[in-house]
């Protein structure tokens, strides 16, 4: 576990995780990336004709679309569905405490003691 | 009969004792585990007592005690009358609670269901074009990894990674059977209410074991875990999920130590604890077939 860089792991993932991870990528940033952008922002030692190759099959599904207007080259992520899934998610949060409360939520709720505690974590730990 | 029907009583009072403590010491995988299957055992071991009490009350109907008297048999009538009928009331609740929690988790389906309609079923992440920062795991075939633009946004790459390792791993390990499975031993018997507390809390920190595995990496794992309780916190409106059982901080400790050891005594020593209650409860059930066919014949 420890010891291994993320260089060796990259080999590990497979191509529907790097699809998760190029689509997350593309969604965390706010404007379009080139593959290039792409392969130094996932890191972990991913070729070059890979991100193609998983960028090429995230379009054929649509769910990213070459930039038209930008730069050549450049991907967004395509938003149609993921509005939809927003206002469902929006509608089912709203309806009170079932469903999505009684999941597995990657992170619940903090008290205020607790968020300080949290911050002094990034302030030493320079993030 | 007397004692061995009420031992599974006793032993839902025992595993929530236990429960933290196994929580704390033991790998979350196994732990998780063995805690599970010791609350199903007695909760079907509680269940069945009660069963097995209402059924007790036949003993005590005007025909059978006319009829064994008119045979000249002492009948022998180990549940005084109150007992079987709190025991039937009781059952009556389990019932219903029981009823109510397996359309709460249908309920639940259909809502995550509805959330992945339009994205290709070939894809593991759905992104919500939202700025509540969330993340959950969808469980099915093939599960989905949901997790909101805001939630994306507020990770840094590394981190993203954690976050997409944590999610697959509840949808490969099944987590959502295991905390499913709690949640009815926990309808079906609501002393074993801290022990489903203590599974939710525990596949997360199988989870993160797994993503901290994955990313190989624990103190990015932290890190990862910190910032997207320190965003969801930002964002969360006053009403809903606004409660906090310090679960995030609890985790993010454990992350900077060293993983927990796999301690199969501790872990078999739960499981035996579910395996008595169950094994009380078969005892009571050859007692009771045995003075029944006594009274009945």
């Amino acid at each position: 576990m420890a010891g291994t860089g993320a260089h060796g792991r990259a080999e590990r993932r497979s191509a529907g995780e790097l699809e998760s991870e190029v689509l997350a990528a593309l969604w965390a940033t706010e404007r379009p990336l080139t593959p290039a952008e792409i392969q130094s922002e996932i890191g972990g030692g991913l070729a070059y004709n890979t991100v193609h190759t998983i960028l090429k099959r995230l379009y054929d599904k649509g769910l990213v679309l070459r930039d038209a207007d930008g730069r050549r080259g450049a991907y967004r992520p395509a938003k149609n569905a993921a509005e939809l899934t927003a206002q469902a998610m929006h509608e089912a949060l709203d309806r009170g405490p079932d469903p999505i409360a009684a999941l597995q939520q990657f992170v619940s709720g903090l008290s205020p003691e607790e968020e300080r505690a949290l911050r002094n974590l990034f302030a030493g730990g320079g993030a | 009969m007397m004692f061995d029907v009420y031992t599974p009583l006793l032993v839902s009072l025992l595993l929530p004792l236990v429960g933290p403590v196994i929580g704390r010491r033991v790998a979350p995988a196994l732990a998780a585990r063995v805690l599970t299957s010791a609350a199903v055992l007695t909760a079907a071991a509680t269940t069945w007592s009660l069963i097995l009490l209402t059924t007790a009350l036949v003993g005590d109907a005007p025909p059978v005690i006319r009829e064994a008297r008119a045979a000249g048999r002492h009948l022998a009538d180990p549940v005084p009358e109150v007992i079987g009928v709190a025991a039937c009331l009781a059952l009556a609740v389990v019932v219903r609670r029981v009823q109510r929690a397996v359309r709460a988790e249908r309920r639940t389906r259909r809502a995550l269901r509805r959330l992945c309609e339009g994205h290709p079923r070939d894809v593991e992440l759905v992104v919500a074009a939202s700025e509540v920062p969330q993340a959950f795991a969808i469980p099915g075939r093939p599960g989905r990894i949901l997790v909101t633009s805001a939630m994306l946004s507020a990770l840094a790459p590394a981190e993203r990674r954690v976050l997409l390792a944590h999610e697959r791993a509840h949808l490969t390990h099944r987590h959502g059977r295991l905390v499913t499975a709690a949640t009815l031993a926990e309808a079906a018997n609501p002393l074993l209410g801290p022990v489903r507390a203590t599974v939710s809390f525990l596949v997360e920190r199988w989870a993160d074991e797994q993503a901290a595995s994955a990313v190989g990496d624990r103190v990015t794992t932290a890190r990862a875990l910190a910032r997207a309780a320190l965003n969801a916190g930002r964002a969360r409106r006053s009403c809903a999920l606004s409660f906090t059982d310090r679960a995030v901080t609890r985790r993010i400790a454990a992350l900077q130590t060293a993983p927990p050891p796999h301690l199969w005594s501790a872990a078999a020593a739960v499981l035996a604890l579910g395996a008595l209650a169950a094994l009380f409860a078969a005892d009571a059930t050859s007692d009771l077939v045995g003075l029944l066919w006594n009274a009945l014949t």
